[in-house]
């Protein structure tokens, strides 16, 4: 298969319309800087930023914050993992 | 957008209106790397620049002695007039 | 922010609308923490916060009776 078609069957599912995908979902979001959130998705914006409800908030250290609506910051973003219960469902 | 903050407390209804607001009263302003100001606020603009009159700065130093015990000293300095950048602004507060 | 996003419901524009005038816990990058009542939030994330107070790991570190906070530091506004 040609490069360009791989890329044409790329853009068949735009990042934003997995993400819209998402919605209403468990959802693992992964940050630039060792944070991490699992939480349900309720909504985003074009920044990804996003609202998401029940949330758990893992830092560092391995610390667990529950939080029971958030708005976070799209910014500092760096992987969204579709169904996922957080670092301590994965291993 | 149904957006129910007209009307609201004393014209607030961007946050930047509270800067706007504190335009020649002295405002303590928190700056990254542990720095704080407290002066008057002369101008700002969309990006936080400010211009600020008559500062007092604080710089906090966390040192390790020879025990390895870290302590915070403080550093204060005083400028007659300052420009900061407002990339590097946290926070803006109107003194009482 | 105004949502290109398809999504139905609670877009993040959505959200901030309900919770204007709310008590809210505003967390920083740095992991400084602010908890106060929203006043108001911009397309920056800049934010607006009344009767406020600082919380630096854990600690009650300082209060303000209005505070604007810049965007760029926001990691999450909360609602409580």
């Amino acid at each position: 298969m040609e490069v360009g078609e791989y890329l044409n069957m790329a853009s068949q599912l735009l990042p934003l319309e997995l993400i819209d995908k998402c919605v209403g979902s468990r959802i693992w979001i992964i940050m630039k800087n060792d944070k991490e959130f699992s939480g349900t998705l309720l909504g985003f914006d074009d920044y990804v930023n996003m609202v998401l409800e029940d949330v758990t908030e893992f830092d560092y250290t391995g610390a667990q914050v529950k939080l029971p609506k958030i708005l976070l910051n799209g910014n500092n973003v760096c992987m969204l993992i579709p169904g996922g219960e957080g670092p301590a469902g994965s291993s | 957008m149904a957006d129910s903050d007209d009307a609201g407390t004393s014209s607030v209804s961007e946050p930047l209106d509270l800067v706007r607001l504190s335009l020649d009263e002295v405002v303590f302003v928190k700056l990254r790397g542990d720095r704080e100001l407290k002066g008057r606020l002369h101008a700002y603009d969309s990006h936080c620049n400010l211009v600020l009159g008559d500062v007092e700065e604080t710089i906090y130093v966390v040192e390790e002695d020879e025990n390895e015990q870290e302590t915070v000293r403080t550093i204060k300095k005083q400028e007659e007039m300052l420009f900061v950048r407002g990339d590097s602004v946290v926070l803006i507060s109107p003194q009482a | 922010m105004e949502n290109g996003a398809s999504s139905e419901g609670k877009d993040p524009s959505t959200f901030l609308g309900e919770i204007i005038g709310a008590p809210v816990t505003v967390k920083l990058n740095s992991g400084v923490v602010y908890k106060g009542e929203l006043q108001s939030v911009d397309g920056y994330m800049n934010i607006a916060l009344e009767k406020s107070q600082e919380y630096v790991s854990g600690q009650l570190t300082r209060s303000y009776g209005d505070a604007f906070i810049r965007g760029n530091n926001v990691l999450y506004i909360a609602a409580v």
